[in-house]
C-alpha cells in the first residue's frame, strides 16, 4: 500500500498564524511538499506533506500546536489538460468520495502530483491501482 | 396610581410595627418547623423571643443560595406539599435549581403585590398587557400574569420569543402594556422598525421590564424608540419572585420595596455587617408575608443602596436604587441566570476539549450574547473540519438543552486562553451597562 504521511494543524482563524507555521518549519529546515488550508468560521485546518514528518510533528508540538498525522493517497498524474479528469471520472465511477485534495508544489517534469483522503481509502487504492494510476510512496515522496 | 392606598401610604411608624409583628411572627415559624433554621438559630445563640424589635433583626443568621440547595427540593418548605399550590424554581451552579413553593395565600399576595407593582408603574383596570416574560419554573411570566389579572387588566399570555408574532399581536389587539426584559424590548423596537410598523400603529404606553440588569442608558435608550414609559421592577424567586419592588411612575428613580411583605437591609458583602440607609453594599432580604418558604435575611447578592429621603409619590416604603450589579460571577444573558462554573461542569464532561475556557458576554444588536471559547485537545482533534463543527455544535446544544441559552462555542488552540495563578477571571462582560 503506497500510502503517505500528513501533518494537520490545528489553527485559529487570526492573521499571521499559517505564517508562524510556515515560518517554524522554515527555520528548522524542514521543507514543505505540499500545503492545503482548509478553514470553517472560527479555525482552520493546515494540512502539510513535508520531508522529516516526525521531526515537524515534534517541532509543532513542542511550540504548542495541536496536530494530527493522516494517511493519504499521493497520484502521479500527466501534467496535461484532462489528466485529472481522467482520475476523478474512474473515481465517481466506482463510487469513492473524495473528503479532499490538493496539489503538490515541487513540479515533476510533465507530471502533477494530487494528494487525496478518501472516505474508503482502501476501495480507493485498490481501484486506482487496478486502473493503473501511479501512487507515490513515502520514500518517493522525500525524493520529488 | 396607588393601587392600595391605605398600606402603600401607611405612616412609618405604624408600617415598622406591623413588619416587626410580621417579623416575629415568621421567626417563630421557621424556627419551629424548619430544622436548618433551628440549628442555624441555636448555633447563632438566638431564640425566636430575642426579636424584640426590628433592630434585633441583625442579630439573625443569614440565609444563602447554598442553603437553599443544600435543602433541594422542599427542605426550606415550612408547609406540608398538600398545601403548597405551586413550585418555582431558578436555576443553580451544581445544576440542580433552588426550588421555591407558594401556598394559596402567598398566590394571592403575590398577585396583590404584583398589582400594587404594575399599578405603581402606571398600568390599570382596562390596559391590554403583553406579557412577553417567560412562562414556566421562571416566575417572570405567572408572576406577571397574576399580577395583571389580579388589577383587572387583559393580559396576553404570549410569553417570549416569536419577535414578528408578537408584534403583530401587539398591533393587532392593541396592547397597551409590555412586561419584559430590556434586552428583549430593544429587540421588539428594531423589529419594529425592520418590519416598518410605525409608532402610531400600536398603542404601547408603558413596559415594565425586569430580570436582567439595565441601565439608566438603556431605559432611555428604549423610551426614545418605543416612545413608551420605561419602569424597572425587581424580584428573584428565591423571595417571591417579580414585584418585590418597582419603580413609580412618578418618580421614576428608586424602586419602592413592599416593606410590609419585606425587610430590605443593606450590608457589607465581606463583613455581613449592616450599613446605614444610603450606603451602597449587598441586598438582604427577609420575607415577613410568606408561608409557604419564609426565608430570613437572603443574601440577594445584588448591590443596590436604600434611598431613604421619602418619595414624591406618597408611597411610605423605603425604594433602593437600581441594581449596580452582582457580588459574585453570576452571569444573567437575556434574563437567564448562568454561572461560569455551570458551563465549566459542562465542558469537563465533554470528551475532546481542554480544561480551559473563557465567557465572553456582549450586548450585540441590543441581545445579550455569550461566547464560550474552548481549547481542543490533541485527543479529538481530527485532520477534518466537519469533525470539530460537530463538537462545537454538540457543546451548543448541550448548553441550549441544559440551560435555556443560545451561545456561540469557539474552539480555541491550545493554551491560547489566558492561565490564572490565583482566581481565575473567566468572564469578560463587554455589555456596557
Amino acid at each position: 500500500m503506497k500510502r503517505i504521511r500528513q501533518i494537520s494543524v490545528f489553527v485559529e482563524n487570526r492573521p499571521g498564524r499559517l505564517l508562524e507555521v510556515v515560518e517554524l518549519l522554515g527555520k528548522h529546515n524542514i521543507n514543505i511538499k505540499a500545503l492545503s488550508l482548509a478553514d470553517s468560521s472560527d479555525f482552520g485546518i493546515v494540512r502539510l506533506v513535508v520531508k522529516g514528518t516526525d521531526e515537524a510533528i515534534k517541532i509543532l508540538k513542542d511550540n504548542g500546536f495541536t496536530t494530527a498525522e493522516t494517511h493519504i493517497i499521493a497520484c502521479m498524474i500527466d501534467d496535461k489538460p484532462g489528466a485529472l479528469a481522467n482520475v476523478l471520472n474512474i473515481l465517481a465511477g466506482n463510487q469513492i468520495n473524495i473528503e479532499y485534495m490538493y496539489g503538490f508544489t515541487s513540479p515533476i517534469e510533465g507530471k502533477a502530483v494530487m494528494v487525496f483522503k478518501f472516505s474508503e481509502t482502501q476501495k480507493a487504492e485498490k481501484i486506482l491501482e487496478e486502473n493503473g494510476i501511479q501512487m507515490l510512496s513515502q520514500e518517493e515522496i522525500r525524493e520529488i | 396610581m396607588i393601587y392600595d392606598d391605605e398600606m402603600e401610604t401607611l405612616p412609618r411608624e405604624a408600617l415598622e410595627a406591623l413588619q416587626l409583628k410580621r417579623l416575629q411572627h415568621t421567626v417563630e415559624r421557621v424556627y419551629n418547623l424548619v430544622p436548618f433554621y433551628k440549628r442555624k438559630f441555636d448555633e447563632a445563640g438566638v431564640k425566636p423571643d430575642d426579636v424584640k424589635t426590628l433592630d434585633d433583626l441583625k442579630r439573625l443568621p443569614f440565609t444563602t443560595k447554598q442553603d437553599l440547595r443544600d435543602n433541594y427540593p422542599f427542605g426550606m418548605f415550612t408547609l406540608p406539599l398538600e398545601q403548597v399550590v405551586r413550585v418555582h424554581a431558578s436555576s443553580g451552579t451544581t445544576g440542580k435549581p433552588t426550588v421555591v413553593g407558594y401556598s394559596k395565600r402567598d398566590i394571592e399576595v403575590w398577585s396583590d403585590l404584583m398589582a400594587r407593582s404594575l399599578s405603581a408603574a402606571g398600568v390599570s383596570k382596562g390596559d391590554i398587557i403583553q406579557n412577553a416574560y417567560g412562562y414556566g419554573l421562571f416566575t417572570g411570566g405567572l408572576g406577571a400574569h397574576y399580577g395583571g389579572e389580579r388589577l383587572g387588566a387583559t393580559v396576553i399570555p404570549i410569553s417570549g420569543g416569536n419577535t414578528k408574532r408578537q408584534i403583530m399581536i401587539m398591533k393587532d389587539f392593541g396592547s397597551t402594556v409590555l412586561t419584559a426584559t430590556p434586552s428583549y424590548t430593544l429587540y421588539l423596537a428594531e423589529t419594529l422598525k425592520e418590519m416598518g410598523i410605525s409608532r402610531d400603529e400600536i398603542k404601547l404606553r408603558v413596559g415594565i421590564l425586569g430580570a436582567e440588569p439595565w441601565s439608566e442608558e438603556m431605559r432611555n435608550t428604549i423610551e426614545e424608540k418605543l416612545g413608551i414609559d420605561a419602569i424597572d421592577i425587581y424580584g428573584l424567586s428565591e423571595i417571591m419572585g417579580p414585584g418585590v419592588a418597582v419603580e413609580c411612575a412618578e418618580a421614576k428613580h428608586g424602586l419602592h420595596v413592599w416593606e410590609d411583605a419585606f425587610i430590605p437591609e443593606i450590608i457589607d458583602p465581606e463583613t455581613g455587617e449592616v450599613l446605614p440607609d444610603g450606603e451602597e453594599g449587598e441586598l438582604v432580604i427577609t420575607t415577613i408575608l410568606k408561608e409557604a418558604i419564609p426565608l430570613i435575611r437572603y443574601r440577594t447578592r445584588d448591590i443596590t443602596r436604600i434611598i431613604k429621603e421619602p418619595c414624591k409619590c406618597g408611597r411610605t416604603h423605603r425604594r433602593i436604587e437600581r441594581i449596580k450589579g452582582r457580588t459574585d460571577d453570576m452571569l444573567i444573558i437575556r434574563g437567564v441566570n448562568i454561572f461560569p462554573s455551570q458551563i465549566e461542569s459542562l465542558l469537563m464532561e465533554t470528551e475532546g476539549v481542554e480544561p480551559h475556557y473563557q465567557l465572553i458576554v456582549d450586548r450585540i444588536d441590543n441581545l445579550d450574547t455569550l461566547e464560550v471559547k474552548v481549547e481542543v485537545s490533541e485527543e479529538i482533534f481530527s485532520d477534518e473540519i466537519k469533525h470539530l463543527q460537530k463538537l462545537k455544535e454538540r457543546i451548543e446544544k448541550d448548553i441550549k438543552d441544559l440551560y435555556g441559552i443560545t451561545v456561540k462555542v469557539t474552539l480555541v488552540e491550545p493554551k491560547s486562553l489566558q492561565r490564572f495563578e490565583g482566581k481565575a477571571k473567566r468572564v469578560i462582560d463587554k455589555r456596557k451597562i
